[in-house]
């Protein structure tokens, strides 16, 4: 069964004039237990898309979808409080730059302690106390921090980066979650840590079957943990498929270009050689080309590429593009 | 033949102070040597806190060397004396955005360097400054914009800009790479390699990412707490490391992908 299910969401940024399409017409679904990574370029509305799942944007955004379903429930008919019990109990969400999320006042134990719901702790009121303390101390075990009295009492900025995106984990497994959306976890880390964030989150997905949504901006670096792959570019649905198809056989150009300019992906292209790019860079959300927007950069665009292409899907592989690359791979 | 850069056992040493009058040592970099020679790129990598931002520093002359030579051109570089290094050494920082002035046009803030270190006119100095800026892929028209007009890669390729106008003979990057969008990064390292080329730069490359490394340097050093653990041509350590800190680095990132698929 799908975890969720949407179709055709499109987010609009509500100007004087006129709105603005920041993300247009993008479709996702998610079974249980599959670790699905959403890949796009800074500016491709991934975050974007991730904060509308868990209803984090305010009134500048209007948010619309044929179908938001939860399980089966549709999320966008539901009252607010509803929609927010459901979200609350089943989503977390890890967030972009660990630091900044965390609040500098409090220490890491009080605000892993706030975490933890009251439905989670079972004794009377008087045990609860303690209780709550050795939730915390568990949960920091989970993700792999062994000196609980010293992380618990130190402030955020006393720690690594490494070491606040694992409380950060920590925080988002506190109501065990059946989905996690990881916003680019290891940003700005090194690759040690990175290694050890992505296998914790591989655990996780394993022993307890939770769901991941692993939101990037490079290709390369998450594709050993992922079963399928969602690209976007430019607040647009490029093509989505499994990892191996997305990895072996990409049929959007623009997904052939991000792996060609991968440097991990083909280690064995000559050294010093010139790299694979596209010219110029991504369009601003103020002047986005009509139809295709990867028109302009695009190698293969032809004058169909004005206008916007429908999704055609071959074998659960769909890809999003007039003129894409299935048949150069015969 | 001398070789462009020669560093002879470079070290730094910061002391703290402990308590009231003890004094500790610690020690960031210990004594390093290699040289570098023109058109080639030296790569360093290694984990946090090896030293390889102290070492760039130290190239670069923001920080004073506790003891050690560097030799440029065989002439020594005095720590002091930054009319002659700002000449020929250079640097790009990660964080570009934070490294541009806001309240400068871009023409204004590549004015600077030419104003303390040359002696040209106004006329010349525009005239060099549109220049540059169509070097590294931008438009003349760009020098009346402000920073915050530009996108990241933009930002990146003016911080560029501002490195080579003096056409110095070695380009510190400092992480640089390391921020910027994957086809926007093929877009720096294609252009680091022409000017390279064109201009026969020597580039330090500072960086955990060892696809870049792979691709783009002609020696690497590897760094591990502050201490050379291997070094040699790019090629043989990657494909042959001997210390087990290489291979532990080497296996972080790259079989990753070989061990999917």
């Amino acid at each position: 069964m799908n975890l969720f299910d949407i179709r055709n969401l499109s987010i609009e940024l509500v100007g004087k004039n006129e709105n603005t399409l920041a993300v247009d017409r993008v479709s996702l679904s998610m079974k249980e237990g599959e670790v699905r990574g959403l890949v796009g370029e800074s500016g491709s509305g991934k975050s974007l898309l991730a904060q509308a799942i868990i209803g984090v944007l305010d009134d500048k955004w209007k948010v619309s979808a044929d179908r938001f379903h939860w399980r089966g429930k549709e999320l966008l008919h539901l009252p607010v409080e509803e929609r927010k019990a459901i979200i609350t109990k089943d989503v977390a969400m890890i967030f972009q730059e660990p630091m900044s999320c965390l609040d500098p006042t409090t220490t890491i134990g009080e605000q892993l302690e706030e975490a933890i719901d009251n439905s989670l702790l079972t004794g009377n009121f008087w045990q609860r106390r303690k209780q709550r303390k050795e939730a915390a101390i568990k949960l920091l075990h989970k993700v792999g921090i062994k000196q609980h009295t010293k992380c618990n009492k130190s402030y955020p900025h006393q720690l690594t980066e490494a070491m606040c995106q694992r409380v950060m984990i920590a925080m988002a497994l506190a109501r065990q979650p059946i989905l996690l959306i990881a916003d680019e976890p290891t940003a700005s880390m090194e690759s040690t840590n990175q290694g050890q964030i992505f296998r914790l989150l591989a655990s996780l997905n394993q022993l307890k079957n939770m769901s991941i949504l692993l939101i990037s901006h490079d290709l390369g670096s998450i594709t050993h943990w992922t079963n399928t792959i969602t690209v976007m570019y430019s607040g647009q649905f490029v093509e989505a498929g499994t990892t191996s198809q997305i990895f072996t056989q990409p049929y959007h150009p623009y997904t052939r270009a991000l792996l060609d300019s991968s440097l991990k992906a083909n280690s064995q292209v000559p050294t010093k050689s010139r790299l694979m790019a596209l010219p110029g860079s991504i369009p601003i959300l103020q002047h986005l080309p009509i139809g295709c927007r990867l028109g302009p950069r695009c190698p293969r665009a032809q004058q169909a590429c004005v206008s916007a292409p429908k999704v055609k899907n071959y074998h659960g592989h769909q890809v999003s593009c007039h003129f894409n690359l299935k048949d150069s791979y015969r | 033949m001398s070789a462009l850069l020669e560093v002879s056992e470079l070290s730094k040493t910061y002391t703290v102070r402990n308590h009231w009058f003890q004094r500790k040592a610690i020690v960031a970099l210990e004594p390093v040597s290699f040289t570098l020679d023109a058109k080639k790129t030296l790569a360093i990598v290694g984990e946090m806190g090896s030293g390889k931002s102290t070492l760039a520093k130290l190239l670069v002359g923001a920080e004073k060397p506790t003891s050690g030579k560097i030799k440029l051109n065989g002439q020594g570089l005095a720590t002091g004396n930054f009319k002659q290094r700002c000449q020929h050494v250079r640097m790009i920082f990660q964080d570009s955005s934070t490294t541009l002035n806001p309240s400068l046009t871009i023409g204004q803030l590549l004015d600077e360097p030419l104003k303390l270190n040359t002696a040209l006119n106004e006329l010349e100095r525009s005239q060099l400054i549109s220049a540059t800026l169509l070097k590294v892929g931008l438009l003349a028209e760009h020098m009346y914009f402000y920073p915050h007009m530009f996108s990241g890669g933009q930002k990146q390729r003016i911080a560029l800009a501002r490195a080579i106008i003096l056409s110095p003979q070695i380009v510190i990057l400092d992480e640089a790479l390391a921020s910027l969008d994957p086809s926007l990064r093929s877009q720096m390292i294609n252009l680091l390699l022409d000017l390279q080329q064109q201009m026969g730069l020597a580039f330090v490359l500072i960086s955990h990412d060892l696809g870049i490394v792979r691709h783009f340097s002609d020696n690497v050093l590897v760094l591990c707490k502050g201490q050379i653990v291997e070094s040699g041509d790019t090629n043989t350590v990657l494909k042959n490391p001997k210390h087990k800190y290489t291979r532990k680095l080497i296996m972080n990132q790259q079989l990753q992908i070989a061990g999917k698929l």
